[in-house]
C-alpha cells in the first residue's frame, strides 16, 4: 500500500466526497487547507499518480467600481425611465435627471442609453423627454440582459465567464463596452482522483484525521472510516499489571488436598487450641515429657484448663495405660497420671491430635482414610529453618489387617503421587506414639533425596484406650520442604512472606 | 531430640570397625539406631550425632552407641554380659527426703582408665542424662566422685539452707547452701527444684565431708575426677526410683565398657511407710524376660518370618534369646533397653534388623471415598472471587500481639486467647480478627508499587466458654485496598460483587467503629444478622502502622455466611 501522510489521506478522502473531481477553490473550503497547501498536496499526490491535475484557461469577469455602484442602484437609463413614469410619462430632461437622483455627469450617458434602448423619445427643441409609446401601457419597463448580468455579478465578483448563459455572455460585451466591467484570462486547475487514488483512499479507510483513542463516538457515527488511528510504538515499555493471585503456598496445599482426596482420604478439622489430653496423653506422651514443657509447647494463659468430661471412659483408660499399661500388654510409663494436667489448654503442637479425636469419635469408619491440614504451634525461636507456627499435613489409615507393608505402601504412594518422586527409601524413625516408625525419603531428579515424611503404626497404648481394636497407620508429610524446593525458597520464613513484591512476581510452580 | 558429640577415634576403636572417612557409610550405620550425623568437625575429629529416639538414653554415649552398633555390624551378637561385685558401700537415707528428693542409687567403679577423651565423654553423657532423661535434673541428677577421697558409709541427709558450708565445684571459697543458690551459676539454674522446701538435700560421707548438694552442685574437693582418678563413685538422686536406677546403670555400664570393674552399694531407706522397700542394692543389671508372639509379630510386619529368623534379628539388635518355640520367642531385654514397654518394641527391632528396604511395600485398596468438608469448597470459591476482583492473597501468622489487635487499631482491649509462655511479645496471642495482619502486611510494603489490593481468608480464634477447648475458630475474610484515592465506594463495590457472586443478599447499616472513619463505616448484615464491617480506615490507625495512603477495607465472617447458605 502506498504510504500516505494524514493530510494527504484527508485530501483524497475529501476529493472522493466531492465526486472525485474538484477545483482548488472547492478543496480549500472543504478540506480546510490553505491555498498553497492544497496545491502542494495535489502535486505530491499527482507524482504518486493518485490524482490528476487538469489546467484550463478561463475568462474571468470583474466588475469595476462604477459597475458596482450601478449594480447597487440600477443603470442610469433605468433610473431615468423610472423618473419619467412618475411624471406622467413626460418631463423636461434636466428635471427628470434630478427626479431620478442622478449625478449630472450621467446626463449624457442616461440620455444616450435610454434612446438607444428605445425606452423614450427626445425633443431637442423643447428639451423634453417622453416615454416611448410601446411602453406606455406596461407596468414596468422589462429588465435587459445587461441588467441581469449586473445583478448576478453583484456579490459574486469576480466570476468565470464560462459558467454564464449565452445571453448573459453576450451582455458581457455590452457592459465591457460601457467600461463597467473588465475581463481577463486565467489558468484554472481541476483536480481529479485516479483509480489508484480511489483504491488507496479506500484501503486506508480514507482517514483524514489522526486520533489516539478509538472512541464509542467514532464507532457509532462511522467516523472511524475516515479517521486515522495513530500508530503506536508497540515496543515501548508498559506499566506493570499485578493481577490478583492465590498465595503460592496455599495453592500448593490445595493441590496436596486434592491429591489426598483422590487417594480416598477424608478431611479432619479441629481447633487451634487443644487440650493436653488429645495433644499428648491420648498419644501416649507421658505428662513429664520435655515436649510438654514451656520450651516445647504454648500454654493458654486464661482459661488455662479445658473440659474433657465428655470422654470419661477414654480418660480413665489413658490414665491406666500411662500408669501401668492397663490391658494393652505394656508396662506403661509408671507414674501418677494427673487428670487435671490432661485438661491443660495448649496451642496444638501437631496435627496428630485430630487423629486421636477421630479415633475416639463415634463416627469413625473402619476401613477408612483420613487427613488434616492443621496449623501447629511450637515456641521456637524463628529463623531460617524454624517457624513458631506452621502447617502439618497428616492423617491415618484404619483397617483390620494393616501391616508394616501397608504402611510402606502408603508412604510410597505419597512419594510418587504427591512429591512426584522417581524412587523411595525407608529408614527407622521415632515418634512416641508409633511403633514401628518409618522415615520416608523421596528421590526426585534435580532435587536429590529429600526427607518427605514420617509415619508409623500407632502403639497399642494409643489405639486400645481410645476403643480402637484394629491397627491404625499414622502418617505425616514434609510438605513445607517439598514446597520450598519447588518454589525455590530457601528460608522457611518466606512461606509466610511479608513481601508483596515477591508474591506479585512469584511464577506458577 | 538429643544431639551428642562423638569422638570419631573413640567410636572406631570401641566398634573395632572404621568407616574410613566415608561419612555416608557412618550415616548408613547410624540409621539403624535412628540417628544421623548433623555436623562433622574434621579438625577435632568430632561428629555431632542427632538421635531421634528420645526413649533410648543407652545410646547417648560413645560407649553405648558402639555397644549396639556392633550388633548391626555383625561383630557381636546378643546382649553384652555385665557383672557387678558385692556391695562395698552403704548409703543411709533421711526420712525427711521423701517429700523433697526421695531416692538415691550408687555404684563404685574401680580401675577405670580415665583419659581426657573418656572424661569428656563421661561429662557429656552426664549432662545429656541430666537434661533429657532427668528432665533438667528435676527427675534425676548425677554426681561423680573420686572414691579414694571418700570415707563410707554415706549419708543422704537434709540440711537447713545455712546449716552446711562447702567449696562448690569451680569455686575456691566455702559457701552455705543458701549462698550457692544465690551466687553459684548452677545454684541459679537449678535452685528452683529445692527452693520451696525448708531443708535441702545433702550428701555426706562418714567424716561429714560434703560430697554434693543434689541436684545443684558437687563438692570441689571430692566431686572431681581426673585422668589420675583410679576409682570412681557414681551417685544418682531423684524423684522416680526406676529412673534413678536406670540412670545409674547407664553411667556405670559406660565405665565398665572402659575397662572398669563395678561394685555395688547398699541403700538403706528409713522406717517410713513411704518407702516400700527398705534395702536396695544398686546398680542392678538384671535383664527382663519378655515373650514375643511370632504370630503377632508377623501380623504387625506383614511378613511370614519363622521364630528362628526373628530370634536372629533380635540377637542382631542386641537382645538375648532364651528359647525359640514354634510360635514364640522368649526374649531377654537387657537392663539398658529402658525403651522396651511392649512386644511391639521388639517387633520394630526385628524389622530394623531385617531391613526396612527388604520389605516390599503394598498399597492396600480400601473401599473409602475421599472428601473435604462442604464448607471447604465454598471457602476455595470465596478465595477465587477475591482473586477475580484483583486482590492478592496473603498468608499471615495467627500468632500476634494485643498491641497489634487493639492499640494500633485504636480499639479497646477485649478478652482473647493469650499465650502463657510466649517467646516474643509479637507472638503472644491468637488473632481475634484479620485486619491488623493486613495492616501490618501493608506496613511492610510501603515502597512497593501502588495500588495495593490484598486479602486473607483464614482462621481467627475467639473465646467460648461453652466449648471443650473454651475457644472457637472461625474462618474470616478480610480485604484491603490502598492507593492515593482508595475509598469507601471502592471497597463497598468489591464486597457487593463478592456477595452477589456468592448468591447472598446483604444490607449495610450505619455504625461506629474506632478503627474506621466516622460516617464512612458500615456493618454488613445478612438476613438481619451482623456478618462484618467495611469502611475507610481511621487515619490514626494508618499512622500507627506507618501507612501513607488511604486504606479502605472490609472484614466478614465467611464461615457464618457459608453456614447460612448451606443451611438453606
Amino acid at each position: 500500500m502506498v504510504n500516505l501522510r494524514a493530510h494527504e489521506l484527508k485530501f483524497l478522502s475529501v476529493l472522493g466526497q466531492l465526486g472525485g473531481k474538484a477545483s482548488v477553490e472547492q478543496l480549500i473550503s472543504e478540506a480546510e487547507l490553505s491555498d498553497a497547501a492544497v496545491m502542494r498536496t495535489a502535486l505530491t499526490l499527482q507524482e504518486k499518480e493518485l490524482v490528476k491535475i487538469h489546467a484550463e484557461p478561463q475568462v474571468i469577469i470583474k466588475v469595476g467600481a462604477e459597475g458596482e455602484a450601478h449594480a447597487e442602484n440600477g443603470l442610469p437609463e433605468r433610473r431615468l425611465v423610472k423618473a419619467l413614469a412618475t411624471s406622467d410619462g413626460e418631463a423636461e430632461l434636466d428635471k427628470a435627471i434630478s427626479e431620478a437622483g442622478l449625478d449630472p455627469k450621467f446626463k449624457q450617458i442616461a440620455l444616450g442609453w435610454i434612446l438607444r434602448k428605445n425606452w423614450a423619445v427626445y425633443d431637442s427643441k423643447t428639451n423634453k423627454l417622453r416615454i416611448a409609446d410601446h411602453l406606455l401601457h406596461q407596468v414596468a419597463v422589462p429588465e435587459g440582459n445587461d441588467e441581469k448580468l449586473l445583478r448576478y455579478l453583484h456579490g459574486k465578483n469576480p466570476a468565470p465567464l464560462n459558467v454564464l448563459s449565452a445571453e448573459l455572455q453576450a451582455a458581457v460585451q455590452t457592459l465591457k463596452k460601457r467600461k463597467l466591467l473588465t475581463t481577463e484570462v486565467k489558468t484554472h486547475r481541476i483536480i481529479e482522483i485516479t483509480a489508484a487514488g480511489k483504491k488507496t483512499a479506500k484501503q486506508s479507510h480514507a482517514a483524514a484525521e489522526e486520533v489516539t483513542q478509538l472512541t464509542p463516538e467514532l464507532i457509532i457515527t462511522g467516523k472511524w472510516r475516515t479517521t486515522k488511528l495513530q500508530k503506536y510504538n508497540i515496543e515501548a515499555p508498559v506499566a506493570k499489571t499485578w493481577p490478583g493471585k492465590k498465595h503460592p503456598y496455599l495453592s500448593f496445599l490445595e493441590e496436596v488436598r486434592a491429591k489426598l482426596v483422590t487417594l480416598g482420604f477424608k478431611e479432619m478439622t479441629g481447633t487451634n487450641v487443644e487440650t493436653s489430653f488429645f495433644n499428648f496423653d491420648a498419644l501416649y506422651t507421658p505428662q513429664d515429657h520435655p515436649a510438654r514443657e514451656e520450651n516445647g509447647i504454648y500454654f493458654v494463659k486464661d482459661p488455662a484448663f479445658g473440659d474433657i468430661n465428655a470422654y470419661k471412659t477414654a480418660v480413665a483408660n489413658v490414665k491406666a495405660t500411662h500408669e501401668n499399661g492397663w490391658t494393652t500388654g505394656s508396662t506403661g510409663w509408671r507414674y501418677n497420671y494427673s487428670t487435671q494436667e490432661a485438661k491443660r489448654l495448649i496451642l496444638r503442637g501437631h496435627g496428630t491430635c485430630l487423629s486421636a479425636r477421630t479415633l475416639l469419635s463415634k463416627e469413625l469408619e473402619i476401613p477408612s482414610r483420613y487427613f488434616s491440614i492443621a496449623r501447629c504451634y511450637r515456641p521456637e525461636v524463628v529463623d531460617k529453618t524454624h517457624l513458631s507456627e506452621f502447617n502439618q499435613v497428616e492423617g491415618i489409615v484404619v483397617d483390620e489387617k494393616l501391616t508394616l507393608r501397608d504402611l510402606l505402601g502408603v508412604l510410597e504412594k505419597f512419594a510418587l503421587e504427591i512429591a512426584g518422586a522417581d524412587k523411595v527409601r525407608f529408614k527407622p524413625d521415632y515418634f512416641p506414639f508409633t511403633e514401628p516408625s518409618v522415615e520416608l525419603s523421596a528421590y526426585k531428579e534435580g532435587y536429590g533425596w529429600i526427607e518427605f515424611g514420617g509415619s508409623g503404626i500407632f502403639r497399642p497404648e494409643v489405639t486400645l484406650p481410645l476403643g480402637v481394636k484394629v491397627p491404625v497407620i499414622a502418617w505425616g508429610l514434609g510438605v513445607d520442604r517439598l514446597f520450598m524446593m519447588r518454589a525455590g525458597v530457601e528460608d522457611i520464613r518466606d512461606i509466610f512472606s511479608q513481601s508483596l513484591d515477591w508474591l506479585r512476581r512469584k511464577e506458577v510452580t | 531430640m538429643p544431639t551428642i558429640d562423638v569422638d570419631c577415634g573413640e567410636l572406631e576403636r570401641l566398634l573395632g570397625w572404621s568407616w574410613q572417612g566415608d561419612m555416608e557409610k557412618l550415616d548408613w550405620l547410624l540409621a539403624f539406631v535412628k540417628s544421623e550425623v548433623k555436623l562433622f568437625n574434621e579438625q577435632e575429629g568430632v561428629v555431632s550425632v542427632e538421635l531421634k529416639d528420645t526413649g533410648r538414653p543407652d545410646l547417648w554415649s560413645v560407649e553405648g552407641l558402639a555397644r549396639t552398633l556392633r550388633g548391626f555390624l555383625n561383630l557381636e551378637k546378643g546382649p553384652r554380659r555385665y557383672e557387678v561385685g558385692e556391695p562395698i558401700l552403704e548409703v543411709h537415707v533421711d526420712a525427711q527426703l521423701k517429700a523433697i528428693r526421695p531416692y538415691i542409687c550408687c555404684s563404685v567403679v574401680k580401675d577405670v582408665k580415665l583419659t581426657d577423651a573418656v572424661i569428656r565423654g563421661l561429662m557429656h553423657l552426664q549432662d545429656k542424662l541430666d537434661q533429657t532423661y532427668g528432665r533438667s535434673r528435676q527427675k534425676t541428677s548425677i554426681g561423680i566422685y573420686d572414691f579414694n577421697l571418700i570415707s563410707p558409709p554415706l549419708s543422704y541427709a537434709v540440711s537447713e539452707p545455712d546449716g552446711v558450708s562447702f567449696v562448690p565445684l569451680g569455686f575456691e571459697e566455702k559457701m552455705s547452701l543458701a549462698e550457692i543458690l544465690l551466687r553459684h551459676p548452677k545454684g541459679v539454674e537449678y535452685g528452683h527444684i529445692v527452693k520451696g522446701h525448708s531443708v535441702y538435700p545433702i550428701l555426706l560421707d562418714a567424716e561429714r565431708k560434703v560430697l554434693s548438694f543434689p541436684p545443684v552442685i558437687n563438692s570441689n574437693d571430692l566431686g572431681r575426677v581426673t585422668d589420675e582418678t583410679p576409682n570412681v563413685l557414681v551417685e544418682v538422686t531423684g524423684t522416680a526410683h526406676q529412673t534413678v536406677l536406670n540412670t545409674l546403670n547407664l553411667v556405670t555400664l559406660a565405665l565398665i565398657d572402659r575397662g572398669g570393674k563395678a561394685y555395688a552399694a547398699t541403700v538403706r531407706y528409713p522406717e517410713d511407710k513411704f518407702y516400700a522397700v527398705k534395702r536396695v542394692v544398686t546398680p542392678d543389671f538384671s535383664s527382663r524376660r519378655m515373650d514375643l508372639s511370632v504370630g503377632y509379630a508377623n501380623k504387625v510386619l506383614g511378613l511370614q518370618l519363622t521364630a528362628k529368623q526373628m530370634a536372629e534379628c533380635l540377637l542382631t539388635a542386641g537382645f538375648g534369646v532364651e528359647t525359640v518355640g514354634g510360635d514364640s520367642v522368649s526374649v531377654c531385654v537387657p537392663c539398658y533397653r529402658v525403651d522396651v514397654m511392649h512386644q511391639v518394641d521388639l517387633v520394630e527391632d526385628i524389622a530394623i534388623a531385617y531391613g526396612y528396604n527388604n520389605i516390599e511395600p503394598k498399597w492396600r485398596e480400601l473401599p473409602s471415598t475421599g472428601g473435604v468438608r462442604r464448607e471447604q469448597r465454598l471457602i476455595d470459591v470465596a478465595r477465587e472471587f477475591m482473586v477475580g476482583l484483583g486482590f492478592q492473597e496473603v498468608l499471615n501468622y495467627t500468632l500476634t500481639s494485643p498491641e497489634s489487635l487493639f492499640d494500633k487499631m485504636n480499639r479497646e482491649k477485649t478478652r482473647i486467647v493469650e499465650v502463657a509462655n510466649p517467646k516474643v511479645v509479637t507472638m503472644s496471642c491468637l488473632r481475634s480478627w484479620l485486619l491488623p495482619s493486613l495492616m501490618e502486611f501493608l506496613g511492610s510494603n510501603q515502597s512497593v508499587e501502588f495500588p495495593q489490593k490484598i486479602f486473607e481468608l483464614g482462621k481467627v480464634t475467639l473465646l467460648d466458654d461453652t466449648r471443650e477447648t473454651k475457644t472457637m475458630d472461625e474462618e474470616w475474610l478480610a480485604a484491603a485496598t490502598t492507593h492515593p484515592t482508595a475509598s469507601f465506594t471502592e471497597i463497598k463495590s468489591a464486597l457487593d460483587a463478592f456477595f452477589m457472586n456468592l448468591g447472598v443478599e446483604w444490607q449495610i447499616k450505619e455504625t461506629v467503629h474506632p478503627s474506621f472513619i466516622e460516617g464512612r463505616v458500615g456493618t454488613a448484615t445478612v438476613n438481619g444478622v451482623d456478618v462484618g464491617v467495611l469502611g475507610e480506615v481511621n487515619p490514626q490507625v494508618l499512622e500507627a502502622w506507618k501507612l501513607e495512603n488511604p486504606v479502605a477495607a472490609f472484614e466478614i465472617n465467611v464461615q457464618k455466611i457459608i453456614a447460612n447458605k448451606l443451611a438453606k
